[in-house]
C-alpha cells in the first residue's frame, strides 16, 4: 500500500515535468526546481491525497519534502 | 532604481500625490468602524454563490441548499484567511523596501499602504476568529528572482495580482443583498481602500517592467511571463482548499478539489476573476 502511495507522488511530479522520464528517490526536488514556491502547496495536497494523511500546515518541516525518500519516510512510513 | 524611474515620470508623481492625499482624507478607525454581532446566521449565503468554487458544476447539483450554505461559510472564511496570509507576505516585502535606497519617492505612499494593509489584515482576521477560524497556508519555499530589478518587478506584480483577485470578490460581495450586513461592510471598506492600492500598483508595475524589458533578453522576458501566468493560476487555485471541503462535511475533499479544478466552470471562473488583470498584463507586455 505504502509503496503505491509514494509512486503516486512520483507520478504526480513527473506529470508536471514532461521533459523528465525518471526521478530517483534521493534527487533533491527543490534544488532541481522540480518543486518551487508555486507548486509546493500542490505537492502537499498530492501527498495528502496519496497517503490519506492530513498534513498540519503549522508544523511543516521543509526537510520532509526535499526528496522522495524523505517524503516516503515522513508520510508513508508503515510503522 | 525605482525612485529614479518614478522621478522621471510626472504623471506617476501626480498620481502618487493624489493617492497619498486621498489616503489622508479617507482615513478611518477600523477598530471602531465595524459592528460585530455575536454570531451570524449560519443557514444563508456567506459568499455570493456565483463566487463559490462549486458554482455551475456537477458537484453543486449533488449538494443540498443547506450544504451549499455551509460550504459558502467555510469558503468565505478561507477567502478572508487568504487575505490575512497574502497581506502578511506583501507587508514583509513592502516593509523591506520602505526608506531604503532606491525607494525614496514611493516611501510616503508606502506608509499609507502599510498602515491600511495592517488594518485590513486586522478586520479580516477578526472576522475569521469571531465566526470560525483562520485557515492555514503552508509556508515553504521562497520565490527566486535572477536580479534585484526583476525581484522588485515580481514582488509588485504578485501584490497587484493578489489585490485584483481579492477586489473582484470584494466589489461583488459589497453589493450582494443576499449577504449579511457585516460581510457586505468588510467587503465594501476593503474595496474602497484597494482601489487606491491597485491604481498605485498598476503604475508602479508598468514603470518597473519598462525598465526590466529594456535590460532583459527575450528568454528572460519569456521566463517572467511564464512565472506571472503560473502565479495567477496558483493564486486562483488557493480558493480551492481541501480543508474547506472537509470542514463542510465533504467525505473526499481531495477528490472534490480535483473534480472542481478540472470542471469546465473553473476555466470560465478563472477568466472572469482575472479578466481586467490579464488585459492589463498583456497590454504592458508582461504576459505574452
Amino acid at each position: 500500500m505504502a509503496s503505491t502511495g509514494i509512486e503516486d507522488v512520483r507520478t504526480w511530479i513527473l506529470s508536471r515535468h514532461p521533459e523528465r522520464d525518471s526521478l530517483s528517490p534521493d534527487e533533491n526536488l527543490i534544488e532541481s526546481r522540480l518543486v518551487d514556491s508555486l507548486s509546493f502547496v500542490e505537492l502537499v495536497y498530492a501527498i495528502e491525497g496519496a497517503s490519506g494523511v492530513e498534513i498540519d500546515f503549522d508544523t511543516i518541516d521543509i526537510q520532509d519534502f526535499q526528496t522522495l525518500s524523505a517524503i516516503e519516510k515522513a508520510f508513508f512510513a508503515t510503522v | 532604481m525605482v525612485s529614479t524611474l518614478i522621478d522621471q515620470n510626472d504623471r506617476f508623481l501626480g498620481i502618487l500625490d493624489r493617492l497619498s492625499s486621498k489616503s489622508v482624507e479617507d482615513y478611518y478607525n477600523p477598530y471602531k468602524l465595524f459592528e460585530w454581532p455575536d454570531s451570524l446566521p449560519e443557514d444563508m449565503w456567506w459568499m455570493s454563490p456565483e463566487l463559490t468554487t462549486t458554482h455551475g458544476t456537477a458537484a453543486a447539483e449533488r449538494l443540498t441548499e443547506k450544504q451549499l450554505h455551509a460550504l459558502s461559510r467555510h469558503e468565505s472564511l478561507n477567502f478572508y484567511s487568504l487575505n490575512v496570509h497574502g497581506i502578511r507576505e506583501l507587508l514583509i516585502d513592502v516593509t523591506r523596501r520602505i526608506h531604503t535606497k532606491g525607494f525614496e519617492t514611493p516611501s510616503e505612499f508606502f506608509h499609507h499602504f502599510i498602515g491600511e494593509e495592517n488594518e485590513h489584515m486586522w478586520f479580516f482576521a477578526e472576522f475569521c476568529l469571531r465566526y470560525g477560524k483562520i485557515y492555514r497556508q503552508p509556508g515553504g519555499i521562497s520565490a527566486e528572482a535572477p536580479r534585484p530589478d526583476v525581484e522588485s518587478l515580481l514582488v509588485f506584480t504578485r501584490i497587484l495580482i493578489f489585490e485584483e483577485l481579492v477586489d473582484h470578490f470584494n466589489s461583488k460581495m459589497a453589493l450582494d443583498e443576499r449577504l449579511d450586513d457585516t460581510i457586505r461592510a468588510i467587503n465594501r471598506i476593503h474595496h474602497q481602500d484597494e482601489s487606491r492600492h491597485i491604481a498605485f500598483g498598476r503604475e508602479l508595475v508598468s514603470v518597473l517592467f519598462a525598465e526590466v524589458r529594456r535590460t532583459s533578453t527575450e528568454q528572460e522576458l519569456d521566463d517572467i511571463a511564464a512565472y506571472v501566468k503560473r502565479y495567477m493560476t496558483y493564486s486562483f487555485e488557493t480558493l480551492y482548499n481541501p480543508q474547506v471541503y472537509r470542514d463542510a462535511g465533504i467525505e473526499k475533499p481531495q477528490e472534490l478539489r480535483r473534480e472542481l479544478l478540472e470542471s469546465p466552470a473553473r476555466a470560465e471562473f478563472e477568466r472572469s476573476v482575472f479578466r481586467k488583470t490579464a488585459k492589463y498584463l498583456e497590454k504592458t507586455g508582461i504576459i505574452r
